[in-house]
């Protein structure tokens, strides 16, 4: 079974428990006590993940290290469709890459903020704000237009993929930064569109979306 | 009084009084809130299944908890904190979990302003109108709803930005592609035609602006074109980003200037 | 000029820092009333100073795992809670938390038992089981506010729960912004676990939620304790932080109560007749 080092409130480790969730993957949750007591760096775990960070999986005698490599391997070995990443279609390979680093400057700067507002963490916040403005400009926009070209999620598929999960927790945590998503009416819709993903997985702080209207209503 | 167009041009006072656009009508979908602000009042508009539009206010009267957090079950608004249940229309609080047994009180209601639906848009009037919107002709019924554009701008910035100047294609998919100087008309402070046209052939862009709040602002556009078109429908999309690309410069003009 | 704060609050103490934060940074910057804080930690001698705007602050001391701070002459001590010595019990603090809103919201969500079934559906209640049955609410004056003999279903009440079953609850609002839960233990029923939640005010618009928990030993672990608190804490948060407006109202007026809500109606009373101001809108 896989085990993953986890922290509930992680927007991070979230990514991960979505992707699983999604995959309908079993696995062992290892809570580390991040906060206040900073356990993610105390020596057994820097012997597992030398950075000191979350989140980390174990599987199968393999030991992976952050949300990219994490996904990567989850999709890799338990979508043999190629749904959630597909293998070979280098177009949207590409796509979901530049999305996957929109995600890493999401945690920079929404994430950062949120943590800075919540748990004391040091940041610059008047840059992280902007800086989250900024992409949620962009995001807002390119949700938009997929919404105009007839699918809904990032990657131009009629259907999500990793980009999607990896975007999803620093955008719905947002306010908890003090960065609200009133001026992003599609990145709100876009929301929605995630929460109702089959096998969605809340966590503390996110809540589930209404049922979907049935399509034979 | 709740007509658009009537007050006289470059009157901003005492705005309470009329209808503003606040979304595009495909946006506030199914099953969904929209959060907005009109006039620094926060809105939640809804739609419910059988497809009528309500816009409330942002709070429930309960704990003032923001309703634009909760659920939209298809007939009712659910609020997220201690699961009240008001119905679309009334807005009536029609079910109270923590007393199952109990018919709510009549004071237990949300506060409502006017919706309605024109033009491709929603539309919200603060005073609750008996009357839903009588909108003079904006455009014509084949007029194509832009992108709207949030704007960290006050709306009498955006539209002296947009009065000092504004560009785009008569045709961005053809041959009238480069952008040329519109012709600008204000009716009054929040709606102002840009046209362009060469031989045989207008586009129209009328900008409907909703003032969000003293430094903010949406920018909401109507696109019509009339005379002989040269794109087939999949040009659609192209259509739509040039005019996304020229709205978004204007906003990033207003908001140089604060 | 805004008017001064009231002395009950001025001169009282209130937890500002959770002790062992501060052990590992060594510095500390937080904000009590609308006042800058800095604190200092001395690793040789492990004593903390602390400056309020710029002047040292003379009644500062650590207790219960936080540091206590006041700006005034304390009329007071720091609250007193005598289970806190029983050696059977494992006392942990959850881990500070900011939230925007003012103080007393966070308090009075705290006496909320109606959230319970939908904001912590599965842990703390669920749904259909959402009726609040009547509860008794006692306010004093110089003792603040008991509330007991609340009845709360829960489908997992304890870990090693198998089916839900009715918990009992009970309430104590010692200071405006410091209240106490009480909840029978699931091995010594006859004893109750103790969770106090200690709000800092930070501006009338925010403040830091400082949790300390004070349950009997049997079965439980510190770290598991204080997720579970962050847990439960996390699903407040943005329900706070979405409540308008920021400064909790003190009469009935724009918001309505329900008879579920007996314990926040005396508590908005209580502060209304205690005279406090701040993070209030007062009675017009």
């Amino acid at each position: 079974m896989i085990s993953l080092y986890d922290f509930e409130l992680s927007a991070e480790c979230y990514q991960v428990r979505l992707m699983m969730a999604a995959l309908r993957i079993s696995y062992r949750r290892i809570e580390l006590d991040v906060y206040p007591n900073r356990e993610h760096e105390s020596p057994w775990f820097l012997k597992i993940n030398p950075s000191g960070r979350l989140p980390v999986i174990e599987d199968d005698g393999l030991t992976l290290c952050g949300t990219r490599a994490i996904l990567e391997h989850l999709t890799g070995r338990y979508d043999p469709g190629g749904r959630w990443y597909p293998r070979d279609d280098p177009k949207t390979r590409a796509s979901i890459a530049r999305w996957l680093e929109v995600a890493e400057r999401l945690a920079a700067t929404a994430g950062a903020a949120r943590m800075h507002d919540t748990m004391f963490e040091h940041a610059d916040i008047d840059a992280c704000r902007a800086g989250a403005h900024a992409l949620f400009r962009a995001l807002d926009e390119h949700l938009w237009f997929a919404e105009q070209s007839g699918h809904g999620w990032l990657c131009s598929q009629s259907h999500p993929t990793i980009a999607d999960l990896a975007c999803f927790p620093d955008v719905m945590l947002s306010e908890e930064g003090g960065i609200s998503r009133l001026p992003y009416p599609a990145i709100r819709r876009w929301t929605d569109r995630v929460k109702r993903i089959p096998h969605f997985a809340t966590m503390s702080g996110i809540f589930s979306a209404s049922p979907a209207r049935s399509a034979l209503t | 009084m709740s007509a658009i167009g009537l007050t006289a041009a470059g009157d901003a006072s005492d705005p309470i009084d009329r209808w503003f656009p606040v979304a595009r009508g495909e946006e506030v979908v199914a099953r969904h809130i929209v959060q907005t602000q009109l006039l620094g009042r926060e809105i939640a508009v809804w739609r419910d299944d059988a497809g009528v539009v309500n816009a409330w206010e942002n709070r429930c009267p309960h704990r003032g908890v923001r309703l634009s957090i909760g659920l939209n079950t298809g007939t009712e608004l659910h609020c997220r904190y201690h699961g009240w249940r008001y119905a679309s229309g009334s807005g009536q609080c029609t079910y109270v979990p923590a007393h199952p047994g109990q018919k709510p009180a009549a004071a237990m209601r949300v506060g409502r302003f006017g919706a309605g639906e024109a033009h491709g848009f929603v539309w919200v009037n603060l005073i609750e109108p008996a009357e839903p919107p009588h909108l003079s002709a904006l455009a014509s019924a084949q007029a194509t709803t832009l992108r709207s554009i949030y704007a960290r701008a006050p709306a009498v910035t955006v539209a002296a930005c947009l009065l000092r100047g504004y560009r785009f294609a008569l045709d961005p998919t053809g041959a009238d592609d480069s952008p040329t100087d519109a012709a600008l008309v204000a009716s009054d402070a929040y709606t102002i035609r840009a046209s362009v046209h060469a031989v045989l052939r207008e586009a129209v862009v009328t900008f409907l602006l909703q003032p969000v709040g003293a430094s903010q602002s949406v920018i909401h556009g109507l696109l019509e074109t009339t005379g002989e078109t040269s794109g087939v429908d999949a040009d659609r999309l192209a259509v739509l980003r040039h005019h996304n690309a020229q709205m978004t410069a204007l906003r990033d003009a207003a908001e140089e200037l604060c | 000029m805004r008017p001064q704060i009231e002395s009950l609050l001025w001169d009282d103490w209130h937890a500002v820092a959770d002790f062992e934060q501060l052990r590992r940074s060594g510095r500390f910057v937080t904000t009590l009333l609308d006042v800058p804080l800095a604190l200092e930690l001395d690793p040789e001698t492990d004593s903390v100073r602390a400056r309020a705007g710029g002047a040292p602050i003379a009644s500062l001391r650590i207790k219960y795992g936080f540091v206590w701070v006041c700006l005034g002459e304390p009329v007071r001590d720091i609250v007193e809670f005598p289970e806190c010595g029983d050696a059977d019990r494992l006392l942990g603090t959850a881990g500070s938390v900011r939230v925007a809103v003012s103080g007393l919201r966070a308090v009075e969500n705290f006496l909320d038992l109606s959230h319970l079934s939908f904001v912590h559906a599965g842990f703390l209640g669920e749904e259909p089981f959402t009726e609040v049955k009547p509860y008794s609410v006692e306010s004093s004056a110089r003792d603040g506010l008991t509330v007991t003999g609340c009845r709360v279903y829960q489908p997992k009440a304890s870990p090693i729960a198998r089916e839900g079953f009715e918990v009992n609850y009970s309430y104590a609002v010692l200071r405006p912004y410091t209240v106490v839960l009480y909840k029978a233990n699931p091995v010594e029923q006859d004893r109750r676990d103790m969770i106090a939640l200690f709000v800092q005010p930070v501006s009338e618009e925010s403040c830091v939620a400082h949790l300390l928990t004070c349950y009997l030993r049997h079965g439980v672990e510190a770290a598991a304790v204080r997720r579970f608190q962050q847990f439960i804490f996390g699903q407040d948060r943005p329900i706070l932080e979405n409540q308008l407006p920021k400064r909790m109202p003190l009469t009935a007026g724009r918001e309505i109560p329900v008879r579920a809500d007996v314990a926040s109606a005396a508590y908005r009373r209580w502060l209304a007749e205690a005279g406090v101001r701040y993070g209030a809108i007062p009675a017009a």
